[in-house]
């Protein structure tokens, strides 16, 4: 009996460490008074408790369920993407498959040394939705790879591949990029899971609201440029079956707009809304973060979103014979005309690269500028005009608009590392 | 005020260990002797009213030697108040049903429904 209670006393002060640190005392608490309850399975069911007590604390149903959720997601997109039979690159497929899902793994734990752990919803929901874009864009580009690296055996597919991509060995298949290009796509994976991870965790300086500001503006930005080029950035088969001439005009002068005013305007809205230190420096430096992360966020959710939705597309186009007539069924294409343009999706599916690297820039870029435009310093100048003597000190700064409780107090966040 | 509907049965049973000795510091074992619960459902009920500020708790500051030392509680003003009102209306709405079985004309399903749901 000694010997479990021994082993129930080591088990509680490991888990303690997965309570909340508000929380560990109470655990702690527990594990004291056991040495006041009589020896044997009333001490014994004490402790038992105290675990009880740890998981629930330690929000370990949660906590479980997430990581399960995380291994079947990571488990599907794995399956769905893993090269099925020989292919000449299959070992750079496989390679970039597991090293994205221990990058998925690996870095959360590193970031949560580091910074600590995501302390809002919106950082949780945040980080949510990047994984399950990143799993979800995995098979989708595999089967695209697999579509431009496998060469027709033989017809009139066979001229066009030739054409488009150069001569082949019919029936041969490359599956993908080689190690080169697999290492580039990890490496943009890693930047967008680091960055994410970063901006969400409890020592940054940012916001939730300014995260969900950024992630509301970078989901419309996704979502109308999406909507203008449903098959990937295509411009000589532009196709969107949803719209029509002067909409089609239309929604691609709102992308065209979006892609600078969604992240200005985010940037202008966190710099606004978030509480700042009464220092006028710190108080720019505050804002600069607000705006820098909610142009950040905004780029690269709608870089991420076009990418997960276009690449998801275009695999369609090439799994499913329903989505191919659906999207063809009104221009009555010969067989080979649909592969010329399913070979046009696939190797302009590239192209998201060019955006998921270019949006977050531009993102982070026009953030700035809109918490500049919008930060009261720019609005309210000191006072001494140019040219006049060096006046006394200018008005204070004006103090932020009411908040209405959804913001956090910046300068408390980056005191509470 | 809380009323007794947002306290479960386990808590007013707590509330009213504490009570007995509103003043005095009292261990974990010790209500859980008086409560009869077990150490995983005393204490999620402890943080919770420690959360509400019904209930303190501070560290031991002289334990005894070969012991750690051991968490201590009692209640607040507030926590006093709210339990003082809390067990007199789970008295009240105890006694309730009894008077209903007697009036003519009660059923007992119009006694049961006059008591407030309890909320755990």
């Amino acid at each position: 009996m000694s010997r479990l209670s021994r082993a129930a006393a080591a088990a509680e002060r490991g888990a303690l460490r997965l309570v909340p640190t508000a929380r560990r005392e109470w655990a702690e608490a527990v594990w004291a008074e056991a040495h006041e309850v009589p020896a044997g399975w009333p001490r014994l069911a004490w402790r038992a408790g105290g675990l009880g007590l740890v998981a629930k604390e330690g929000q370990m149903a949660r906590r479980i369920s997430i990581a399960l959720l995380f291994a079947a997601a990571a488990g599907a997109a794995a399956w769905g993407a893993w090269p099925g039979s020989p292919v000449s690159h299959g070992a750079a497929v496989q390679g970039g498959i597991v090293i994205t899902v221990l990058l998925l793994v690996g870095l959360p734990l590193l970031t949560r040394w580091v910074l600590g752990p995501p302390d809002s919803r919106a950082a949780r929901w945040l980080r949510a939705g990047v994984y399950a874009a990143i799993l979800a864009v995995m098979p989708a580009q595999a089967a695209i790879g697999m579509f431009v690296g496998t060469v027709p055996r033989g017809g009139i597919d066979r001229h066009t591949f030739d054409v488009f991509q150069g001569p082949g060995v019919p029936g041969s298949s490359s599956g993908g990029p080689d190690w080169g290009g697999e290492i580039g796509i990890l490496l943009l994976t890693a930047c967008y899971v680091a960055l994410i991870l970063a901006l969400t965790a409890r020592r940054t300086p940012v916001a939730p609201a300014t995260l969900a500001i950024g992630a509301g503006a970078g989901l419309v930005l996704g979502v109308v440029m999406y909507a203008i080029a449903p098959l990937g950035l295509n411009v000589k088969y532009p196709y969107r079956p949803w719209l029509d001439g002067s909409a089609a005009e239309a929604v691609g002068v709102l992308a065209w707009v979006l892609l600078f005013g969604a992240p200005l305007m985010a940037g202008a809205v966190a710099g606004r809304c978030c509480h700042v230190p009464d220092d006028p420096g710190e108080a720019s430096a505050a804002r600069a973060w607000q705006g820098f992360a909610a142009g950040l966020v905004s780029g690269g959710a709608g870089a991420l979103l076009v990418t997960v939705f276009g690449s998801s597309s275009v695999a369609l186009l090439l799994k499913s014979a329903w989505v191919r007539d659906w999207l063809y069924h009104r221009q009555h294409l010969t067989a080979s005309a649909v592969y010329g343009r399913e070979l046009f999706a696939s190797q302009d599916a590239g192209g998201y690269i060019v955006l998921l690297v270019g949006l977050p820039i531009i993102g982070l870029i026009m953030g700035l500028i809109g918490t500049a435009c919008a930060s009261p310093a720019h609005r309210l100048p000191d006072s001494g005009g140019p040219g006049g003597p060096p006046g006394p000190g200018g008005p204070e700064p004006v103090p932020g608009p009411p908040d209405g409780g959804c913001q956090a107090d910046v300068k408390e966040l980056a005191g509470s590392g | 005020m809380a009323s007794r509907a947002e306290f479960s049965p386990q808590t007013l049973s707590v509330l009213a260990a504490l009570c007995g000795q509103p003043s005095a510091w009292q261990h974990g074992y010790a209500l859980a002797r008086q409560t009869g619960l077990k150490s995983g459902t005393l204490y999620p009920i402890l943080i919770r009213l420690a959360d509400r500020g019904l209930v303190e708790a501070c560290w031991q500051e002289e334990p005894t030697p070969g012991r750690p030392r051991r968490h201590l509680y009692r209640l607040t003003p507030d926590g006093l108040a709210t339990a003082t009102t809390a067990l007199a209306e789970a008295a009240l709405a105890e006694a309730e049903p009894a008077t209903a079985k007697v009036r003519p004309g009660a059923s007992p399903r119009r006694g049961r429904g006059v008591a407030a749901p309890v909320v755990p």
